[in-house]
């Protein structure tokens, strides 16, 4: 199902998502002092359902620890940092330095993760928005624990919204660090439409079209 | 010699907190350090310290970042205040500047910190 999009608002989005993940790839460099690798964002249109089981075929099927904000403006959605495995402890040392406790770290962790999804979420969100001209407002992070399902869950949806989310992610790696993740944008269709309407209108007038 | 002084950090997240504080007891070694998790807590403090340095987070639970230094502004025009924010959007940057206050991104980098809380050394 991937007509929403033609080819030209495709390459739009990817490049446009490129940019931003690009920003929040350049901040979890600096907090992990090396080079962050990306992949090519891809993007999809499904069914809540389908983009859990999509979640977990890509980690694994095992639990992930992810942190997600909501964000609204002129398109709402959520995004989310995900983690397929308990790598946060890595991220976590090389944040707060070598010479703390284990036990401390541990305790910390969550509330580190929650630091980093905070950090590289508002970078690829204030890009975007800095990118399209517009203001988008974030929620505080949560931080959430469990299989897709209850990673990509949104709550009961609003009525008339459809059953078709845009799922939207990349894949990042820190080989150095064996830190590896996802950053996914996830949008109901309305809000998608939105999200390409101003897209394209920002590459028209980059284009001076 | 640098002279000793005081820091505010004002950041919800402990571990924001935590790092900011690394870097500051790694260069600046003596200086004290206050710290608030809220923008409420950050007048409170503010005005029980008078530190020569505050350090503000943007979006937190309650009085976020903007509003804590506004008002402290208000009451303390002389205050040196930066953000210290994720939120890199161009609309905080324009507040900040209207307001007589520094803009950092978060991850913020040790010397840029330094550069700010050197800035009443000349």
């Amino acid at each position: 199902m991937t007509d929403f999009l033609d080819d030209v608002q495709r390459d739009a989005v990817t490049e446009i998502i490129n940019i931003a993940i690009g920003q929040a790839a350049g901040a979890l460099s600096q907090l992990v002092d090396e080079e962050v690798r990306l992949s090519v964002p891809l993007v999809h249109f499904l069914t809540p359902d389908r983009a859990a089981l999509r979640l977990d075929e890509e980690t694994g099927g095992g639990e992930s620890v992810a942190v997600r904000q909501h964000f609204q403006g002129p398109f709402a959605g959520d995004i989310l940092l995900i983690f397929p495995e308990r790598r946060s402890l890595h991220l976590v040392r090389q944040m707060l330095g070598d010479d703390l406790p284990v036990d401390q770290l541990t305790e910390l962790e969550q509330e580190a993760l929650m630091e980093v999804g905070n950090i590289i979420l508002n970078a690829c969100l204030g890009s975007l928005a800095n990118q399209l001209g517009m203001g988008v407002e974030s929620s505080l992070p949560c931080y959430i624990r469990g299989r897709g399902r209850s990673i990509l869950d949104r709550g009961p949806r609003p009525e008339g919204e459809s059953e078709m989310v845009m799922f939207l992610h990349v894949d990042f790696s820190v080989r150095a660090k064996d830190v590896h993740g996802y950053l996914a944008f996830v949008m109901d269709i309305s809000s998608a439409r939105h999200f390409i309407d101003a897209v394209q209108a920002y590459v028209t007038a980059q284009l001076g079209g | 010699m640098t002279v000793k002084k005081t820091v505010l950090l004002v950041d919800d997240s402990r571990v924001a907190r935590m790092m900011t504080r690394r870097m500051i007891e790694t260069d600046r070694p003596g200086w004290e350090i206050v710290e608030a998790a809220t923008g409420e807590e950050a007048l409170e403090v503010y005005s029980r310290v008078l530190p020569d340095f505050v350090i503000l987070d943007v979006n937190m639970p309650g009085m976020g970042g903007l509003e804590a230094a506004k008002r402290l502004k208000e009451v303390y025009p002389q205050s040196v205040i930066t953000l210290l924010t994720a939120n890199i959007q161009d609309p905080v940057r324009d507040q900040a500047d209207s307001l007589g206050v520094g803009f950092l991104s978060k991850p913020v980098r040790g010397d840029v910190l330094m550069a700010f809380l050197s800035m009443d050394d000349e």
